[in-house]
This record gives C-alpha cells, sequence and structure tokens, in this order.
C-alpha cells in the first residue's frame, strides 16, 4: 500500500532546497511552482525544477509536482514541461468535473505525445464550489487523493482563518468525499514549524478524522507526523490478527474469513492491511 | 538582455547579451570548478553569438544547465 502520510513542500525556484529534498524520508516531496514561486520566476521555476526531476535522487519519496492553477496562464506550460518526469500533478483550485476533464485533457495529449503512461493527480479543493463538487471530483480515475485549503474558503465566507469552525466541517466532507471514491484524503500543513507537540496533536487527529496524511513544511515534522500516524500495539496486534487470518482462509480455499468465531468484512480486512501500513509492517 | 536564475547559495545567474560571442565565468570557486563551469556554458550554449555572464554560487550541473536552458530560451523569445 502506498503511503501518503507526508507530503514536504519545496519551493521550485530554490536548487539547494530541491536538492536536498529526498533526503528527509517524506512519503512525498512536492517540488512547488504555485504560491512559493513569485511572479517574474515562473519560467525559471518550471524547467529547473525539470531538471532537478531528471537528476536529483529524491530516495523512497513519491514525485509530485504542484502546478499553477487553472485560472492562471502558467498550468499547461507547467505540464508540458515536467509532466514526463512526475509521478503525481498537484492541483490547486479544482472547482469541478469539468476543471478535472479540461486538466485530463491537456494531460493525455502530452502523454500520447511522450508516450509516457497516465499520471496520478491530487486536486486540492480551496473553494465552496470546489467542496459541493468534492465527491465528483473524486470520482475522476486519475485522482488518487483530495487534499485541500482554508484560505480561498473561509475568505468567501468572510471570517478570518483561525477562527473558522467551519474548517472541521469541511475537513469531515473532504474525508467523505475522497473515501466514498476510495481514495485517500489529505489534510493540510500545520504551519507553525516550531511547536513540535501542537503538531502531533494535530496530526494524530487527521490520523482519527480519517485523513491519510497532512502537508509539511519543514524536514522537522516529517518524522513527528510520521509517528503520530503510526497505530497503537494494540490496533497492530489486532491487524496482524486479521491479515493472518484473511491468509489463512485464502490458503484454505475458503471464501468467509473469520476470527474467534466473527466473520471479518472486507472493509475490516482492508483497514487492518492499511494499519499494518501505517505501522510499516510487512 | 536575458536573464535567470537567482543569486541565492547552490544557483548560478545567466546573463546573456546582444553581442559577439564571448563567456565571461565568475565564481569564488573559479580555481577549482571555473573550467568546468566554462565547459558546461561552451557546451549547452554552442553556436549562440551573444555575451554569456555566467554568476556561480556553487551549483550543481543540473543547476547550471537548467539555468542556461531557461536563459537560451528566453533569449530566443520565449516568455513566462
Amino acid at each position: 500500500m502506498k503511503l501518503r502520510r507526508t507530503r514536504l513542500y519545496i519551493p521550485g525556484n530554490n536548487p539547494h532546497l530541491v536538492e536536498n529534498a529526498g533526503l528527509y524520508g517524506a512519503d512525498c516531496v512536492i517540488l512547488d511552482l504555485e504560491d512559493s514561486v513569485p511572479l517574474g520566476q515562473k519560467f525559471d521555476a518550471r524547467i529547473l525544477v525539470k531538471y532537478s526531476l531528471r537528476n536529483v535522487d529524491f530516495g523512497r519519496s513519491e514525485k509530485w509536482v504542484r502546478i499553477n492553477s487553472l485560472d492562471t496562464p502558467f498550468w499547461e506550460k507547467d505540464l508540458r514541461e515536467v509532466l514526463e518526469f512526475v509521478d503525481v500533478v498537484n492541483v490547486p483550485k479544482i472547482e469541478s468535473a469539468e476543471d478535472m476533464n479540461r486538466l485530463d485533457a491537456v494531460m493525455r495529449e502530452i502523454e500520447k505525445e511522450k508516450g509516457i503512461e497516465e499520471r496520478k493527480v491530487v486536486p486540492i479543493i480551496e473553494t465552496l464550489r470546489g467542496l459541493t463538487n468534492a465527491r465528483e471530483i473524486a470520482k475522476h480515475p486519475r485522482v488518487v487523493a483530495l487534499a485541500w485549503g482554508g484560505e480561498d474558503l473561509t475568505a468567501e465566507l468572510g471570517i478570518p482563518k483561525k477562527k473558522a469552525l467551519i474548517l472541521e466541517h469541511v475537513r469531515a466532507e473532504i474525508v467523505i468525499a475522497a473515501k466514498s471514491q476510495g481514495k485517500m484524503a489529505l489534510d493540510t500543513v500545520y504551519s507553525n514549524i516550531r511547536d513540535e507537540e501542537g503538531l502531533f496533536e494535530y496530526a494524530r487527529r487527521a490520523r482519527y478524522m480519517g485523513f491519510d496524511g497532512v502537508g509539511v513544511l519543514h524536514p522537522n515534522q516529517i518524522e513527528i507526523v510520521h509517528r503520530a500516524f503510526r497505530p497503537d500495539e494494540d490496533e497492530i496486534e489486532d491487524a496482524r490478527k486479521i491479515v493472518e487470518a484473511a491468509e489463512r482462509a485464502m490458503r484454505e480455499g475458503k471464501g468467509v474469513i473469520a476470527l474467534n468465531g466473527r466473520m471479518i468484512d472486507k472493509p475490516v480486512l482492508e483497514r487492518a492491511k492499511k494499519i499494518l501500513a501505517f505501522a510499516e509492517v510487512e | 538582455m536575458v536573464e535567470a536564475g537567482t543569486s541565492e547559495k547552490g544557483d548560478m545567474r545567466v546573463i546573456i547579451e546582444e553581442g559577439p560571442r564571448e563567456i565571461v565565468v565568475k565564481s569564488k570557486l573559479e580555481r577549482i570548478y571555473g573550467e568546468a563551469i566554462r565547459r558546461t556554458v561552451e557546451e549547452v550554449t554552442a553556436g549562440l553569438e551573444a555575451k554569456i555572464t555566467v554568476e556561480d554560487l556553487g551549483a550543481l550541473d543540473w543547476v547550471i544547465r537548467a539555468r542556461l536552458e531557461a536563459a537560451l530560451r528566453k533569449f530566443r523569445g520565449e516568455g513566462e
């Protein structure tokens, strides 16, 4: 099972940070062409990101690029430059299935031209319209996870983000929309990079909310999040028993998995596998 | 005149100006890396009739190539 507990944001136009991005063991590295790259540097950044994807060892991290949003003149150029070399395209401000189709058409064209496999997409839901259409967006076959951001959304509501109670509801909506389509749900970043305890609590809460990971802004946050996502020993033990029972049933050719006289349904088995993956148990 | 790159650590700033072909390499580590940088600049910009100035801040080869490509493409008229 692919883990996406941590995705480390790296400004795309900073060679020093890009060079070292794979050293920290994040599950995913996001080379950013959007917010961290000022206007006037977009051109240089997308070429630098292309070269880094071809030359830098990102270790075991999945290679993501956050392109610019579909309402800018940059996103198509971003894709044409880097798509060939990425695992996942992270796209801000996706609002509808039509947005996904627009993106898909350009990606398809490039993939055909370059003779490459279909690339994955993680859309970022950042607006009320996006949230309303989140299930439709998650349904798109390219989408492997939904991510979200609260800045635009709270601005639309006219409330300060830090005090916005509605964000708990938004989180739940994101999880439900993603999971109902069998996709991952990814929580946003914890921006106070000095507050380790706060981050641990935040990531723990994200896990119990149903998220599969959170964004990280600093390498020091990675280990803390991985620890927060590690299941408790009793969770691991239960999960191990369930998976063993499933393997036993398979060996014995039984269609039904049973453990201590209790039937194990598919979602329970899937949860057990996920817990073991989070525990990093083979 | 076009520019690419920044003056940050690990980066390279490339400036291309109209004029006869000339390559200027500025680097604090010129004695060690000057020749290697010059070779890369020669190779990537081969045939370009212009003045090419590079200011190196400890850039790795892939960074040098990325910044040169960006500057070259801007010089040929590509925009953001």
